[in-house]
């Protein structure tokens, strides 16, 4: 059963608890009250296509209507994306480090493993932070200046010149899977670290790391098959404008 | 096997692929199925939806008609399976790896599952196929002290090809693919010792 438009916010929470992190990066907080998903949606200003789409392609893995989710604003797709970059950053990967910390308090393991899980996971989080630098430095304000210029269809040469030094192909092609070292981390902890006297807190951070994963996966799937071919489309109109004018 | 193996049923009746899901929840496999009634699509796009390493098609669903598109190379590495009603006839199920006759008893047809999932790879006959051998871990312990494929090649006085071949052998057996998780994992093993790594591990 997907989400529905006219089912109340409250519900949608008690169908699926985690989607409230998605619904988070929507800059929607908890305290629905009776109100529907249409409704909390107006009342945060949320486009509730975009918001569905996306909410949905959590709640079932099975669905990712391509074809719907071209439509959505490239600016609008960014912010999101931004939001997810933040939700990694600030929370979800901090979260984890703390479990790894907390590995020795009950002497379950060796100060050593915890070192080295504890390395092997900043190693990770050094990888995920330059391939989201990047995107975010780099891929996303390109994106943001393309779709400045075509709707305002400003003329400014310095502008141009710099939209068309750059293309989307080249983020397409080197948009690295950031998943390996999880995928590794998971076998890790579920096959060959030493059996603990209690393992309760490997069950957390495992918790987390499928959780994660997941996330991430949505995440570039997003990118690559929605951001991609949005901005490919914003990149021929650009060419077409910009070619008309001959002042430039 | 460290994934979960994503098998898609082409199946129009519901009885049957609930019958199928019963049968491989008993081959100790970790897979998840997805479940199509018929192609309304291209049998193409399902694929790139689901991604499935394994489909299950009817005989009726995925026809002979299709024959022609089996070697492209869309389809490298899939392996289909027809479900058939009757003995089938030999040149409308060519284009299937395997079949498998629904009218036959539960016994009979676990045995087939079986037998296909060990021919495919996806289950082993004996457990401890997926350890590693004594040859794999030397070339695990070298790649963990941050030699590379050629440097290890010259060490075991073997080909760079077959260091490669250990390489892909020891991911696949461990479930880990990158350099410093390997690292880890020769480290809770014993294989190496922690003051032998030389600075920061790299990659
Ligand atoms: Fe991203
Ligand atoms: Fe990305």
């Amino acid at each position: 059963m997907l989400i529905h438009k006219d089912m109340k916010m409250a519900d949608v929470i008690h169908l699926n608890h985690h989607l409230l992190h998605v619904i988070n990066r929507f800059g929607i907080q908890l305290g629905f009250g009776e109100k529907s998903v249409k409704q909390v949606c107006e009342l945060h200003q949320v486009p509730l296509p975009f918001f569905l789409e996306i909410v949905n392609t959590f709640h079932d893995s099975t669905y990712f209507p391509v074809e719907s989710m071209l439509q959505f604003k490239a600016s609008e797709l960014i912010e999101y994306l931004h939001q997810t970059h933040q939700y990694y950053l600030d929370f979800r990967i901090p979260e984890i480090e703390n479990y790894i910390r907390r590995l020795t308090n009950d002497n379950s393991f060796d100060e050593e493993i915890k070192v080295l899980l504890l390395d092997f996971f900043r190693q990770y989080t050094h990888e995920l932070t330059i391939h989201i630098n990047k995107e975010e430095q780099r891929v996303y304000p390109y994106v943001l200046a393309l779709e400045h210029y075509l709707q305002d269809n400003k003329l400014e040469k310095e502008l141009v010149e710099q939209l068309k030094a750059y293309s989307i192909h080249e983020y397409e092609e080197d948009h690295d899977d950031v998943e390996s070292k999880l995928f590794d981390l998971k076998n890790i902890l579920i096959k060959y670290i030493p059996q603990p006297k209690d393992s309760r807190i490997l069950n957390l951070i495992l918790h987390e790391i499928f959780e994660l994963e997941k996330d991430l996966n949505n995440h570039a799937h997003i990118e690559d098959l929605i951001l991609v071919p949005i901005v490919e489309k914003m990149e021929q109109d650009f060419l077409t404008i910009s070619n008309q004018d001959k002042t430039l | 096997m460290n994934e979960v193996v994503k098998i898609l049923v082409i199946e129009k009746s519901y009885i049957i692929r609930e019958g199928l899901k019963a049968l491989l929840s008993q081959m100790g496999l970790a897979f998840r199925m997805d479940e199509a009634d018929c192609i309304k699509d291209s049998f193409q796009k399902l694929l790139e939806k689901y991604e499935p390493q394994v489909v299950i098609a009817n005989q009726l669903q995925l026809s002979e008609k299709w024959h022609g598109n089996r070697n492209s190379t869309a389809f490298t590495g899939l392996i289909i399976i027809g479900i058939v009603h009757s003995i089938p006839d030999e040149n409308q199920t060519s284009h299937f790896d395997f079949t498998l006759n629904v009218m036959n008893s539960k016994s009979a047809l676990t045995n087939d599952f079986q037998d296909i999932f060990v021919k495919i790879g996806l289950v082993s006959e004996e457990n401890d196929s997926e350890t590693i051998s004594e040859r794999e871990a030397d070339v695990l312990r070298l790649v963990a002290l941050g030699l590379t494929n050629n440097e290890i090649a010259e060490r075991l006085f073997i080909s760079v090809h077959t260091v490669m071949t250990h390489r892909k052998n020891i991911t696949r057996k461990l479930g880990i693919k990158t350099v410093s998780g390997l690292t880890v994992y020769a480290i809770l093993n014993k294989l190496v010792e922690s003051g032998e790594l030389k600075g920061g591990r790299k990659e």
